[in-house]
């Protein structure tokens, strides 16, 4: 039975939050549950991925159909937070903001 | 590959660099070169793709997966080796489902 998970004692391998610490007051895009959407500086994280963000646009994306057509009528709104707490486990995925692709 | 017990450490190096496909319980699709795992089971993926139904968000360089959510990672081609590996992370203890069950 594993009990704990064994840290590598050489770091050969990088955790995925160390790298997130290379994000630090940088831009980053943050996509959490609930079709949210973060733009902000970070600024602070945690292990739980409780991050302090700055200078923030929150964007919440809805689909509505339409009952007749069945067209998904997708809105979104935006709107701008100086500084913000996330709670980490409202999540997902964490990057450097969009590029063009 | 063998059916034999291994250190999480040797299962870090060998899964590591391998083209992956997480699969998260909300249907959505990511899709890259796995750089990067944890035992909580954060992911770092390079060359990200995202895939809901069709391709949506192409990100480049590398994207962070958070674990043990209620989401639930499969991971794509390496489930045979976290058969071998696993079966649940650690609790964090904030949530009921806070452990993955590997496909």
């Amino acid at each position: 039975k594993v009990d704990e998970r064994e840290q590598p004692t050489t770091n050969t391998v990088e955790e995925p939050l160390d790298l997130i610490r290379l994000s630090l007051d940088e831009r980053i895009y943050v996509k959490m549950r609930n079709d949210r959407e973060l733009r902000g500086r970070l600024h602070a994280y945690d292990q739980h991925l409780n991050m302090i963000l700055g200078d923030v646009e929150e964007t919440v994306t809805t689909v509505e159909i339409d009952e007749e057509t069945y067209e998904e009528l997708y809105k979104s709104t935006k709107r701008n937070i100086p500084m913000l707490f996330v709670r980490g486990d409202g999540v997902v995925l964490v990057a450097p903001p969009l590029r063009v692709g | 590959m063998s059916l034999r017990k291994q250190t999480p450490s040797d299962f870090l190096k060998q899964i590591i660099g391998r083209p992956v496909v997480v699969k998260l319980n909300s249907g959505v699709d990511y899709r890259g070169v796995l750089a990067c795992l944890d035992g909580y089971m954060n992911i770092a993926i390079e060359q990200t793709e995202e895939y809901v139904n069709g391709q949506l968000k192409n990100k480049y360089g590398d994207a962070f997966l958070r674990g043990n959510n209620d989401t639930r990672h499969a991971l794509y081609p390496v489930c045979d080796l976290i058969s071998n590996f696993c079966t649940s992370a650690p609790r964090r203890g904030k949530s009921s489902e806070d452990h993955f069950e590997f496909i």
